[in-house]
């Protein structure tokens, strides 16, 4: 109740009209909701907005016309899907569900006028404000992959330019040649991703170059699934695929992009004919710009409602967040902006905020025909989100190729129904 | 200076609960300045977090810091590492990857050369995440391999960094087989770094030192000559490392 009544107190004061609004209770919630980023916890959050209330006003600001998701762009980099197909419009959005999309990039946030400053120079005035900005790279966090590095040695962590170009660089790699990616320790955007990753270019390789070589270098000594990709590995790849742990010096310390060449922390090098580095990573900038990260370079939430820790009436989903246990993933992000819309509707008209439950769902691809997940529920116990007792569950290790093949296709059904859900017309 | 609220207890310091810490303090009254402990703010794995502790202190004969002491407050045996410097070391500082159960205050000693005693603490969140579901697969092969970093050349007066890993799978004895048996102690406990005839840097190792135990340290050689490195078992078995030093 005191959450309640504080981030309720905080949402209508910001309007300075805490007593007009209380007349709109009957009528359900009303004012201005702006949500800074149109992935999978933002694009979520504006339509549940706009589906929970219709007479809210929900402005969502994204630069990008054509969303590309990082779900998926795995099976783009192995060359099972075209690049359009990973592309996420935001028509249905604006003609179905009434979202305001305003295509250019916040600047600035301030937490206390509750405004937010877009590049193009207008500012916008907000009752609630939204924000999933996802991740940045943290170009000083690895020697030698600045900026201009990605150039040559593309990370392809955030879809768009940089997949292609290292679709383009796998494509153009003679037969013989080693893809190495260099993957980073926790926390990172996708735990399972880059091993998803290897499978995939594997896969490609199998049927167009099979003289080739991925070698995976590891700031890690685990992974996530790290069992059943081994297993999965072995089955379709033979010995193709290497992952040299960071105790078996996989930790790369330094890149030179130019020679295509990473040095690990014990001094070999090692040189690349296709270099991936999936470099450390932080909170979307914006997050820091608007003062709600702390020096972990995450945002810290109240988990009950996903508002900021630093700046109560702004609500932080996704990538960007301290929302461990649940997992830096699209499927986290999704239920995040739902019970996050759901919070500020419920706030808006006075009631309390519904008690929160979150699925995740991990699906991962080590070959077309062969899926792998591990499932997870949580709760909040004690203010603090919470694994529900017995609900994980990771595919069986050998469970047998029917599994696999059914595993695979529930991956594809994911998708689909996900990106449908977000950009699409379901709900 | 912290305002407490009047009548709230001063709360007994961490280091008073710990036998071996409270010995270590002995008389003295320590201050609270001066020691950094570099940690995540959480960490998504416990089995292998990150830890780096030093003490921005000159050191000279004079005076130097002797030794840190790290302490994982909640974990079955709190003490983790000891780390004893000399004045060869350059830096009172180190790296390394402990084991922290779950989420607990992590407490530091440091004793300097002229009997002053300073003390530290950090708290750090231990959350494991879905996706990871990997706590068994940390696999150790080739049992007392190691790797060893030095510069390849050190500048004089500078302290160079030295960087080292064994692999070992620092069993703690707690665990038991799927059959129900204890699976034996068997850790690595002890680390020397000399140059020469003198031992310029040391560890002791507990059980709470990660898998593949992982150490970064300084030295400042005084000439050139050869740096030998030992890690001790504790049945007994020894690993040796030397490397040529290059000081110029
Ligand atoms: C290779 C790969 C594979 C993956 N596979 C899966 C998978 O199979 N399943 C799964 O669940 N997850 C997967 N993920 C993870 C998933 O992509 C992320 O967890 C998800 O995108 C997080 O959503 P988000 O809303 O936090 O960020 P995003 O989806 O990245 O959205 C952030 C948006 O904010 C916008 N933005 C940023 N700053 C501003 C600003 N200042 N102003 C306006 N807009 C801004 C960006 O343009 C972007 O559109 C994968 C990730 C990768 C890299």
């Amino acid at each position: 109740m005191t959450v309640t009544r504080r981030s309720a107190i905080g949402l209508l004061a910001a309007t300075g009209a805490a007593a007009i609004a209380m007349p709109n209770v009957a009528r359900g919630a009303t004012g201005n909701v702006v949500v800074i980023g149109g992935g999978f916890g933002g694009a979520t959050a504006a339509k549940y907005l706009r589906l929970r209330s219709p007479e809210l006003s929900v402005t969502l600001i994204e630069p990008a016309e054509v969303f590309y998701t990082c779900p998926f762009s795995n099976l783009y980099l192995g060359g099972l899907w075209e690049f359009e197909a990973i592309g996420q419009r935001y028509d249905v959005l604006a003609s179905e569900f009434g979202v305001e999309v305003v295509r250019d990039r916040a600047d600035d946030v301030d937490v206390v006028a509750r405004t937010v400053r877009l590049a193009g120079g207008a500012s916008l005035a907000y009752d609630a404000l939204v924000m999933s900005p996802g991740i940045d790279i943290r170009w000083d966090g690895l020697e030698g992959y600045g900026e201009s590095a990605a150039g040559t040695a593309p990370h392809a962590w955030k879809a768009g330019p940089q997949t292609e170009l290292l679709r383009a660089q796998l494509e153009a790699m003679p037969d013989g040649g080693t893809f190495v990616m260099v993957a980073p320790d926790n926390p990172f955007r996708c735990p399972p991703g880059p091993y998803e990753r290897a499978s995939l270019v594997a896969n490609y390789f199998k049927t167009h170059k099979p003289a080739s070589k991925v070698l995976i270098l590891d700031a890690k000594d685990a992974f996530s699934k790290q069992a059943r990709f081994t297993e999965g590995w072995a089955a379709l790849y033979g010995d193709m695929i290497s992952w040299v742990s960071r105790s078996n010096d996989g930790r790369v310390i330094r890149v030179d992009a130019d020679a295509l060449e990473v040095e690990t922390e014990f001094g070999q090098r090692i040189r690349a004919d296709v270099l991936n580095v999936i470099p450390p990573q932080r909170a979307g900038l914006i997050a820091e710009r608007a003062g709600l990260t702390n020096n972990s370079g995450w945002v810290p939430i109240n988990p009950a409602t996903f508002e900021a820790a630093a700046a109560p009436g702004v609500f932080v989903v996704g990538d960007a967040t301290i929302s461990a246990p649940m997992p830096k993933s699209g499927f986290a992000a999704n239920a995040q902006g739902k019970v996050v819309a759901a919070n500020i509707v419920a706030l808006l008209e006075g009631r309390e905020p519904p008690r929160p439950s979150w699925l995740n769902t991990c699906y991962s691809l080590v070959g077309p025909n062969y899926g792998i997940s591990v499932v997870g529920a949580y709760r909040l116990v004690d203010g603090a989100i919470t694994e529900v007792v017995g609900s994980g569950g990771v595919s069986p290790v050998s469970g047998g190729p029917e599994f696999r093949a059914r595993e695979a296709a529930n991956t594809f059904g994911w998708y689909h129904a996900i990106t449908n859900d977000i950009w699409g017309t379901v709900w | 200076m912290l305002a407490r609220p009047s009548g709230a207890q001063e709360a007994v310091p961490w280091w008073r609960d710990v036998e071996s810490a409270r010995t270590l303090v002995g008389d003295a009254t320590p201050s609270t300045e001066g020691v950094w402990i570099d940690l995540p703010y959480l960490s998504e794995d416990g089995t292998s977090v990150a830890l780096g502790v030093g003490v921005d202190r000159p050191m000279t004969q004079e005076s130097y810091v002797q030794s840190l002491h790290v302490y994982a407050l909640k974990n079955p045996a709190p003490e983790v590492a000891d780390y004893f410097f000399s004045p060869l070391s350059g830096r009172a500082e180190i790296a390394t990857r402990i084991r922290i159960n779950e989420t607990m205050p992590i407490g530091v000693i440091a004793r300097i050369s002229t009997g002053e005693v300073i003390v530290a603490e950090r708290e750090i969140l231990i959350v494991t995440i879905g996706c990871l579901t990997n706590a068994a697969t940390y696999a150790t092969t080739d049992v007392m391999r190691t790797r060893v970093r030095v510069p390849e050349q050190f500048t004089p007066g500078v302290p160079g960094e030295v960087t080292t890993l064994i692999n070992h799978p620092m069993e703690t004895g707690l665990r038991t087989t799927l059959a129900g048996e204890t699976i034996p102690r068997n850790i690595v406990t002890r680390f020397l770094a000399s140059v020469g005839f003198a031992t310029v840097f040391e560890a002791r190792f507990y059980s709470s030192v990660a898998v593949n135990p992982y150490l970064r340290f300084f030295i400042v050689p005084p000439q050139s000559g050869e740096l030998v490195l030992r890690w001790e078992e504790d049945t007994g078995l020894a690993a040796i490392e030397r490397r040529p030093i290059l000081v110029g």
